[in-house]
C-alpha cells in the first residue's frame, strides 16, 4: 500500500521549547489515522509542518510523494485540511465563503460550491453571514471547505469539535464513507476518544512532543488492559486461594481484589469455582476492559488510566 | 493570469462586504469638507470671531488657500498626510484582517502560488486607496467651485489634478511596506502605530534636510511643486519612493512564504 503521509525525524523547537521531536510515522494510502495527545502535546505543530505552515527544526516531511516545504505550491491540490479552530470571513455567506476557498482551488469546477452544501446539510444557512453561524454549523462550514476539492488525502484536527451528537455521527459516516468509497485518506486529531476507537484503524499517540506509540486499532486490541474483579466476604481467605493458584492479584481500595493475568478474564468461572470450593465465595464478579481513553492516560502516565 | 483574476475576485469581494470600505470613504468625504468648512470661516470672520480655536485654522487657510493652485496644492498636502494614514489603514486591514479573522491558515497550503495571493492583496490595497482619492478627488473640486476660488483655469485644475494622483500614487507605494508590518505584527497595531512615528520621523527628515531621500516625505516635499515658491524633489527622490514600494511588496511575499505561521 502507498504511503500519503511519511516523516523522519521531525522536529520543532521554540528556543529551549520543544514542540515536537523526532517525530517518525507513516500513514497508508486509504486510512483513517487518528493522532492523540493532549493539549500541547504537539499535534497541531505537527499538522502545521505536514502542511508547510511552519518550517521543521529538524527531519523531513513527505505528503503525497512530495517534500513538503514553506510556501510550496505541491501537493496542496489533493490535500483538505481543517486546522484548529474552523475560522472564515464573517462578512461573507456560507455560499461565498466555499466560493472563496472553490477560487483558491481552480481546478474545482463552480458546481461543488452547491454539492458540498448540500452533502454537508449546509442549505438552510447557504445565504447566511457565516459570522452568525453556530460553532456547530461553523465546524460544518470549515469540513466543507476541506473537502470541496475532493482531497485525496484530509488532514482534521478535532473535526467534530462543537458538533453536537448528531452531527457527531454524521462527521463519522461522512469520513467513513470517504475513506471507503472514494479511497480518501483521513489524518485527524481528536480528543474525542471513543469517536477515535470507532472510526480509526490506526492511531499514534504522542506525548510532550514525542510520538510515545503508533498502533493499528486490532494491536489496541491486545494492549488494552483487562482484569477480573473479585469482591468477596473473606478477602483474606480468597487473596490466599489465588495466590496459591499462581495469580497475579492486587488488592483495590473497597476491598476489591484485581487479578490481572489475561486467564482471569477468560475464565471467570474457573475462577469462581475456585474461590467457592476454597470457602471464600464471590459475592461479585466484574470483567472490566480498559477503553481506549484509559489506555492513552495509562499509557502518558495520567491517573486517569491507573483505574484504581 | 487565471489565478491572478481569481485572487482579484476573492480579495475584492471581502473588501465590498466589509464595513471598512465604507468607513474609509467617509474618512474621503470628510477631509474636503473640513477644507470646506475652514474655508467657510476664514470668508466670513463675524462667525471666525465666535469659534475661538477653529478660527486660528480657518485664518491658516485665508492664507494658505486663497486661489485654486493654494486649495489643490492644499488637498495634494491632505493626501500626503491624512491620505497616508487612510492608506495604512487599508493595506493594514487587507494584510493584518487574515491574522485578527485566523483565516490565514486557509490561503497557506492551497494550490495559488503565495505570490499571486499577495500581489491580487496589494492590487486591492492599490485600487481601494485610489478610489478613497478619487471620491476625495471629485469632493474638492466640487467644494473649490462652491467656493468660487480665483485663477481656476482648466490648466491650473489640470495642473492640480496630476499633483494630487501622482502624490496619490507615491503615497500608495510608500505605504506597501506597512504590509508587512501588518503580516509581522499579526494585526493593525504594529502598522498604524508605525504610521504615526513615520509621519513624525518625515517632518524630522525635511527639517534635517534629509526628505529627498527619506520616502516618506518626498509626497509631501512633491505636492510643493505647484506653488510659485515650490521645489520638486529631485530624480533620485522618485526612485526611493519606487524602490520602497518594490521593497514592501517582496518583503511581505519572503514573510509570507517562508516565516513560520502559527495562526
Amino acid at each position: 500500500m502507498n504511503t500519503v503521509i511519511e516523516t523522519e525525524n521531525l522536529g520543532k523547537r521554540y528556543g529551549d521549547v520543544v514542540a515536537v521531536e523526532n517525530l517518525s510515522l507513516r500513514v497508508a494510502e486509504g486510512e483513517i489515522y487518528a493522532f492523540l495527545g493532549l493539549n500541547g502535546a504537539g499535534k497541531t505543530t505537527t499538522i502545521r509542518m505536514l502542511l508547510g505552515m511552519i518550517k521543521p527544526t529538524t527531519g523531513t516531511a513527505h505528503v503525497l510523494n512530495t517534500r513538503v516545504s514553506l510556501g510550496s505550491q505541491k501537493p496542496w491540490a489533493s490535500v483538505g485540511y481543517l486546522v484548529e479552530a474552523p475560522h472564515c470571513y464573517p462578512e461573507l455567506t456560507v455560499e461565498e465563503n466555499l466560493e472563496v476557498a472553490r477560487r483558491l482551488h481552480p481546478a474545482t469546477p463552480p458546481g461543488a460550491v452547491g454539492d458540498i452544501i448540500e452533502q454537508l446539510r449546509l442549505s438552510p444557512y447557504a445565504h447566511r453571514r457565516a459570522g452568525n453561524l453556530s460553532q456547530g454549523n461553523l465546524q460544518r462550514l470549515g469540513v466543507a471547505k476541506a473537502l470541496l476539492h475532493n482531497p485525496k488525502l484530509l488532514l482534521l484536527d478535532e473535526p467534530a469539535n462543537g458538533m453536537d451528537p448528531a452531527g457527531i455521527v454524521e462527521m463519522r459516516e461522512l469520513l467513513l464513507k470517504l475513506t471507503r468509497e472514494q479511497g480518501v485518506t483521513v489524518f485527524m486529531s481528536s480528543h474525542i476518544l471513543a469517536e477515535v476507537a470507532r472510526l480509526a484503524q490506526r492511531i499514534g499517540i504522542i506525548h510532550n512532543g514525542r510520538l510515545l506509540q503508533e498502533l493499528d486499532i486490532d494491536e489496541l486490541e491486545c494492549n488494552r488492559r483487562r482484569r477480573l474483579l473479585i469482591r468477596t466476604r473473606d478477602i483474606q481467605t480468597a487473596q490466599s486461594i489465588l495466590l496459591e493458584a499462581g495469580h497475579d492479584i492486587e488488592v483495590l481500595q473497597n476491598r476489591i481484589i484485581a487479578v490481572k493475568n489475561g486467564y482471569s478474564f477468560e475464565h471467570s468461572d474457573d475462577i469462581a469455582s475456585l474461590l467457592v470450593q476454597g470457602g471464600a465465595p464471590p459475592t461479585e464478579l466484574i470483567l472490566e476492559e480498559e477503553d481506549l481513553e484509559q489506555y492513552f492516560l495509562r499509557l502518558i502516565g495520567v491517573n486517569g488510566g491507573q483505574n484504581e | 493570469m487565471n489565478n491572478l483574476w481569481n485572487m482579484l475576485w476573492v480579495e475584492l469581494r471581502k473588501t465590498l462586504r466589509s464595513k471598512v470600505p465604507q468607513l474609509t470613504i467617509l474618512g474621503s468625504l470628510f477631509l474636503p469638507f473640513g477644507i470646506g468648512f475652514l474655508l467657510f470661516i476664514a470668508r466670513n470672520p463675524e462667525i471666525s470671531r465666535k469659534m475661538g480655536l477653529i478660527t486660528a485654522k480657518a485664518d491658516l487657510m485665508r492664507v494658505t488657500a486663497t486661489d485654486w493652485p493654494s486649495y489643490l496644492t492644499l488637498s495634494a498636502q491632505m493626501v500626503a498626510m491624512a491620505g497616508f494614514f487612510f492608506f495604512c489603514l487599508i493595506t493594514s486591514w487587507v494584510f493584518g484582517r487574515e491574522f485578527i479573522d485566523g483565516t490565514l491558515k486557509d490561503i497557506l497550503a492551497v494550490p495559488v502560488p503565495r505570490v499571486t495571493i499577495i500581489l491580487a492583496k496589494f492590487a486591492v490595497s492599490a485600487i481601494w486607496s485610489s478610489m478613497f482619492t478619487l471620491v476625495m478627488y471629485v469632493f474638492i473640486l466640487i467644494i473649490g467651485g462652491i467656493f468660487n476660488l480665483p485663477q481656476g483655469s482648466l490648466r491650473v485644475i489640470w495642473q492640480g489634478s496630476v499633483l494630487i494622483v501622482v502624490t496619490a500614487i507615491m503615497t500608495i507605494l510608500v505605504v506597501f511596506p506597512f504590509a508587512l508590518l501588518a503580516s509581522i505584527g499579526r494585526g493593525y497595531l504594529l502598522p498604524m502605530g508605525a504610521a504615526i512615528i513615520t509621519l513624525i520621523l518625515a517632518n524630522v527628515a525635511v527639517i534635517a534636510g534629509w526628505g529627498d531621500y527619506f520616502p516618506w516625505a518626498v509626497p509631501g516635499m512633491y505636492t510643493q511643486a505647484m506653488l510659485p515658491s515650490g521645489d520638486s524633489p529631485g530624480v533620485a527622490s522618485y526612485w526611493v519612493v519606487i524602490l520602497t514600494g518594490l521593497a514592501g511588496i517582496i518583503g511581505t511575499y519572503y514573510w509570507w512564504k517562508y516565516a513560520d505561521q502559527s495562526r
